[in-house]
This record gives C-alpha cells, sequence and structure tokens, in this order.
C-alpha cells in the first residue's frame, strides 16, 4: 500500500525500478505475452471496424488535408494576404444585396398575377449571379488553389463558360418563350 | 509516443484505486509525474466494478508508417473521478504510459486538455464522463494555429499616448465590448470544430483566430483597426466563414465566435 | 485480475523494488506499446532543425473531421443549404444550356411542350415531382432569410440558432406540402 510508504521511501523505489522497468520493457516487447494488451489490440481493430471515420481500412477520406507544410518557421505569423476588397467585403455585401433582391423579385410576379417581361429577365439575372456566386464558393472551398492549381483555375474558367452560356440561354428563353414566371406556373399548373 | 513530454505539470485525480496505487508508483516515477497524491483512506474492495470502455485514437511519431488505430481501455469507473481528463491521466497512470495527452490547469483554465470527445470538441476536463465511448484526438498540431494567432497581431497597437500620461483608460461601456472576447483561451475547439477550417486551415483563420481579431477591432484603446481590417480583406483569411455555427456550439466557455466573426463582416460591410 | 493479484503477491514479498517479471505482467499494455529509446542530442543549425520539423510534420496524418464530428442542427442545416443550393443552381443551368443547344439537338424543351408532358403524368407522378422540386427550393429560400438575419447580426446566439433552425425545418415542411399539391 502506497499510503503505508513514507514519502522518501517512495522516490527512492520509484528511482530504483525506472532503469530495470525500461529494459523490461525492451525485453518483453517481442516476446509473445498473452495479455490484456493483447486483447486491447484486438478490441481496438475490432472497434475501428465500427467506426468508419476512423481510417483503419484503405478507403479515401472526403477531401484529404494532406501532408502538413508549414511556411517559414514556427515563429513566423502566417503570412497576410494581400488586401483586396473585390473579393472581400465588396464581394460580400454585393452578395447580400442579390440575396436581399432575390426575395421580392421572387414573390412578386407570384403575388401579384402579372407578368413584367422586365421583371421576369432581372429576376432571371439575379438568380444566374446568385447562384455563380454560390458555385464560385465551392470551388475556392473545395479546391484549394495550394493543392490543385491547374484544376481551380480550370474549374473557375469552366464556371465563368457555363454561366455566359446560360445567361445566353436564358436571354433566348426570354426573349422566345414566355418567360421564368409563367413557364413555371404553367408547369405548376398542368 | 514520449511520455515524458507532457509531464510537468501535477496532477490530482480525485479518486485513486487502493490496491492498485502500489503498483503504479514505479510507472508514475517513469512518467515522471509528481505524485503528490494525499494519502486516501484505505477503501475495501467491496464495492463491484463500474467498468467502462474508453476508445482512444492513437498514432505514434516514432512509426509514422504505422496508421492511426483505435486502442481500448477499459476502467472501473468506482475509481476514477468524473471528467473525461481524470480518467486519462488514470489510463496513463495505471494502464499505459505511453498514452500521450495535453493537459496542464484541470480546470478549464488553460485550454490545453481541448479534444474530440464522443464527435464533439470540448476540454477534457470540464467533461463528464456520461458517454459510453470517447475518441479523443489527443496531441494535435497547433503550429499553424498559432501562427494564424499572431499574424493577427494579438496585442494593443496605439501610437497617441493617454492625455494624461497613465494608463489607458475605458468607459464601462467601452469595456463591456470586450465581455464575451476577451475570456477566450485559445484551445481552438472551435476552429477544429468547424468545416470550412477542415477545408482550408492553411488560409482560412478560423472562428478562434478572428474572434480574437474581433477582440481587438472592439477594443476603444486600440489605433490599428484599419491595418486590423485589411488584412481581412480578401476571399480567404474571413470570408471562408458560412455562419455554420459549428463554433458556437462546441465552445467550452460558452463564448460566440460566429458572432464575433457576424459583427467583423457587419463593420467591413462598405469596405475596411 | 491477473495484474493485481501479482501485484499484490509481488509487494506480500516485501520488497521494494518490483521485480522485472511481475512488472512485465502487471503493465503488459505498456510493454507492448511503449518503445522508450535513449535520448540523444546534438548541436543543430536553426535551418537543419527546421528541415527535420518539416520533414517530420509531412508523415502526421490529419485527423478524420467529418466522418466522426457529432451530427448537429449548425452544420447539418448548412450542409443542407450548400446542397440545396447546388440542386437548385444545377437544375436551372442545365435545363438553360439545355434550352440553348435544343434546337441544335432536336430536343423540345419549350414551356409548352413540358407543361404539356407534365401534364399527362399521372397525379402521383405531378405530386411527387412537384414536392421534390419544392422541397430544396424552400428549404434554401427559408434557411437563405435566416442567414440574411444572422448577418444583421440577431439570433446568432445557440437559442436564436436552434429556434430558427426549428422554424425553418417547419416551415419547409409545411411549404413543400403546400407546393406540392398547389
Amino acid at each position: 500500500m502506497a499510503s503505508l510508504f513514507r514519502s522518501s521511501l517512495r522516490t527512492a523505489t520509484a528511482t530504483a525500478i525506472a532503469p530495470r522497468l525500461s529494459r523490461s520493457i525492451t525485453a518483453t516487447t517481442s516476446a509473445a505475452v498473452k495479455c490484456t494488451g493483447m486483447k486491447n489490440l484486438g478490441i481496438s481493430r475490432q472497434a475501428g471496424m465500427a467506426k468508419k471515420g476512423f481510417h483503419i481500412s484503405a478507403s479515401r477520406k472526403i477531401l484529404p488535408a494532406g501532408p502538413q507544410v508549414i511556411q517559414g518557421t514556427v515563429n513566423d505569423a502566417a503570412e497576410i494576404p494581400d488586401p483586396n476588397a473585390t473579393h472581400g467585403s465588396y464581394h460580400w455585401s454585393f452578395e447580400r444585396l442579390i440575396s436581399v433582391a432575390l426575395i421580392p423579385l421572387t414573390v412578386a410576379p407570384f403575388a401579384a398575377g402579372s407578368i413584367n417581361p422586365v421583371t421576369d429577365a432581372i429576376l432571371g439575372a439575379t438568380i444566374v449571379i446568385h447562384s455563380h456566386i454560390g458555385f464560385e464558393s465551392m470551388v475556392i472551398d473545395y479546391i484549394p488553389h495550394r493543392k490543385y492549381p491547374t484544376l481551380r483555375k480550370g474549374a473557375m474558367w469552366a464556371l465563368k463558360g457555363a454561366t455566359l452560356l446560360v445567361l445566353v440561354g436564358l436571354y433566348e428563353f426570354e426573349t422566345n418563350d414566355v418567360g421564368i414566371t409563367e413557364a413555371v406556373k404553367r408547369v405548376w399548373r398542368a | 509516443m514520449n511520455p515524458t513530454l507532457f509531464s510537468r505539470s501535477l496532477l490530482r485525480a480525485t479518486t485513486t484505486p487502493t490496491s492498485l496505487r502500489s503498483t503504479t508508483t514505479g510507472l508514475r516515477a517513469l512518467a515522471s509525474v509528481a505524485t503528490s497524491q494525499a494519502a486516501a483512506p484505505a477503501k475495501p474492495d467491496s464495492k463491484k466494478p463500474n467498468i467502462k470502455q474508453f476508445q482512444i485514437y492513437r498514432w505514434n511519431p516514432d512509426t509514422p508508417e504505422k496508421k492511426p488505430y483505435m486502442q481500448t481501455y477499459e476502467l472501473d469507473m468506482n475509481q476514477t473521478g468524473p471528467m473525461v481528463l481524470d480518467a486519462l491521466i488514470r489510463v496513463k497512470n495505471e494502464v499505459d504510459p505511453t498514452l500521450t495527452f495535453r493537459r496542464s490547469c484541470r480546470e478549464g483554465i488553460c485550454g490545453s486538455c481541448a479534444m474530440n470527445i464522443q464527435g464533439s470538441n470540448t476540454l477534457a476536463c470540464l467533461c463528464r464522463i456520461d458517454v459510453s465511448n470517447s475518441s479523443p484526438d489527443l496531441v494535435p498540431d497547433l503550429t499553424q494555429f498559432y501562427k494564424q494567432y499572431k499574424s493577427i497581431k494579438p496585442y494593443l497597437q496605439r501610437k497617441t499616448p493617454s492625455p494624461d500620461g497613465r494608463e489607458y483608460r475605458q468607459s464601462v461601456e467601452e469595456r463591456k465590448k470586450l465581455d464575451g472576447l476577451y475570456e477566450c483561451i485559445l484551445c481552438a475547439c472551435c476552429s477544429t470544430s468547424c468545416p470550412s477550417y477542415w477545408w482550408n486551415s492553411s488560409d482560412y483563420l478560423g472562428p478562434a483566430v478572428l474572434l480574437q481579431s474581433y477582440r481587438w477591432l472592439a477594443d476603444s484603446r486600440d489605433e490599428a483597426k484599419g491595418a486590423r481590417k485589411s488584412a481581412l480583406e480578401n476571399e480567404m483569411s474571413l470570408y471562408r466563414c458560412h455562419t455554420i455555427m459549428n463554433c458556437a456550439k462546441t465552445c467550452p466557455k460558452g463564448l460566440n465566435p460566429g458572432l464575433a466573426i457576424a459583427n467583423i463582416k457587419k463593420e467591413m460591410a462598405f469596405g475596411s | 485480475m491477473l495484474s493485481r493479484a501479482l501485484a499484490r503477491s509481488a509487494w506480500k514479498g516485501q520488497s521494494p523494488v518490483l521485480s522485472k517479471f511481475t512488472l512485465a505482467k502487471a503493465y503488459p499494455a505498456a510493454s507492448i506499446t511503449q518503445s522508450r529509446s535513449t535520448a540523444s542530442t546534438s548541436n543543430l543549425s536553426n535551418d537543419e532543425a527546421q528541415s527535420i520539423l518539416n520533414a517530420q510534420r509531412k508523415l502526421r496524418p490529419i485527423s478524420p473531421h467529418l466522418t466522426i464530428y457529432q451530427p448537429q442542427i449548425t452544420s447539418l442545416m448548412s450542409g443542407a443549404n450548400r446542397i440545396t443550393g447546388a440542386i437548385l443552381s444545377t437544375s436551372i443551368y442545365t435545363f438553360a444550356i439545355g434550352y440553348l443547344v435544343a434546337p441544335t439537338l432536336g430536343l423540345h424543351l419549350e414551356s409548352q411542350t413540358i407543361a404539356e408532358a407534365f401534364g399527362a403524368m399521372p397525379d402521383a407522378a405531378k405530386i411527387g415531382i412537384k414536392g421534390i422540386l419544392a422541397l430544396p427550393f424552400t428549404y434554401h429560400a427559408w434557411n437563405g432569410i435566416r442567414h440574411l438575419i444572422w448577418d444583421t447580426g440577431k439570433m446568432l446566439d445557440m437559442k436564436g440558432v436552434y429556434t430558427g433552425g426549428y422554424v425553418v425545418l417547419g416551415l419547409t415542411g409545411l411549404s413543400t406540402i403546400y407546393l406540392a399539391f398547389a
């Protein structure tokens, strides 16, 4: 019982054990010791199987973060990018403006019951801009520049091209067909 | 893992087994943990053991080619303190000295023992063991986190001296703005719970660092607000926040990094 | 317990130092997993130390995150917002580009044709398709409003986040049902 020992004796015991222990450990590492330790490892493997998230199997991780490469020494501050409001605060405010504008633009045509081609065109353009910003955000989040510089560039240009095509397509639809609101109404009531 | 890595601090498990204690002395010495426990009165072993399994996610930097794995430990809950940290300390002291984890204050002040417990980030010393399994992430590499913290210049920047040459004074209202910001202990629970930070931790600053950034933006005495804001004026540092709010949900100190970030965005809405 | 019994017997022998055998038995887990190498130190330049650190860091695994993190309203609803947005935008992009290339491919994507084809479907299919289209739209719309309220700094405490979340889910359910049968 530890409580029986005087503290001084305990320290003496401890220091005496330490070197012995390290030797005993190296000695037994290779030895087949059937004990709870082995059982623990067995359990852990089973548990690992049950918990898919912990990569016991060779399954690919979702968006693997990759090896950590730290720029500069440990004591350097992380680099601050050049300020650019177009990609920063102005972009954010514009995004909110578009989102807020979508509320009346979506509700009004259905509430009013009449179709104004100009409102309909504005609605179409706003939806496309909103979608474009949304897709762009996904590309920035999931295709980081530092890891896939080429893919990132390609994705951005592909998105720009798609958005342009969509704008042309919607222009065609607005001019040759009945417009977004009316088309939705038609299909919904069919 | 080197068991002596984080063994400077003193630990006090609230309950210690009587019969096992004697056998632990050697290992305690090995882990060079100060054994300053007051001698508890010997308890009879009559209580039925209440065994609980703890699953811990482990990896050894000495054998980096081996995959991380889950290891299961069993502890008798009758002899373990109420918090997850107590259980971890017991495992290290009595079952497996190679278990490595960070801990210091065991009272939710230092932020060292922040880990993922049962799927959610929190401090092990503040988390009760009422869950069946825990899978903490024990020793994360926080280098980038600290580098990012350094990049926001977390100190008062001021050129004008105070009018009377004494300390910079604040009104009660000005001081109140810092409540809910200064209490942050930088345990990184929020940052590591944030999906945006999972994807882009090298470029996005993350909730903890942005909360700290706002702590200085909200400080009436600070005179570098323009520079602070323009440092966030890009698509990565601040605007990867999509108001997911996992940060506020997980914060062990009950702070709200999400709100702080929303306030930064609001202040910067018309340019920095 | 074997280890306990062994440890006890060791102490009964009044030996202040545990024998090698006993310790190995008493701490089998430790004996298996521990590898203690004697520490040796050597002088390194800062650059050398840095390169060693960087090499070590590249071997460090990244802990699992998304797959093990507790699912909660906050992240689930945020993820759903992005997914529903992607579904809606992809549908619009597909339709608009499809409309543009339809004449060359000989397809008919005029609203008249689509409406007629849709009208010819059985009622159950109509309700189902309307519901499938309405669900992402209503969710994204209501949750978008929630996000806009958050951007003003309101309802951003945990109570607000959760109340708002449940309100959005409720409104989404009701409006989806309404639109599916409209």
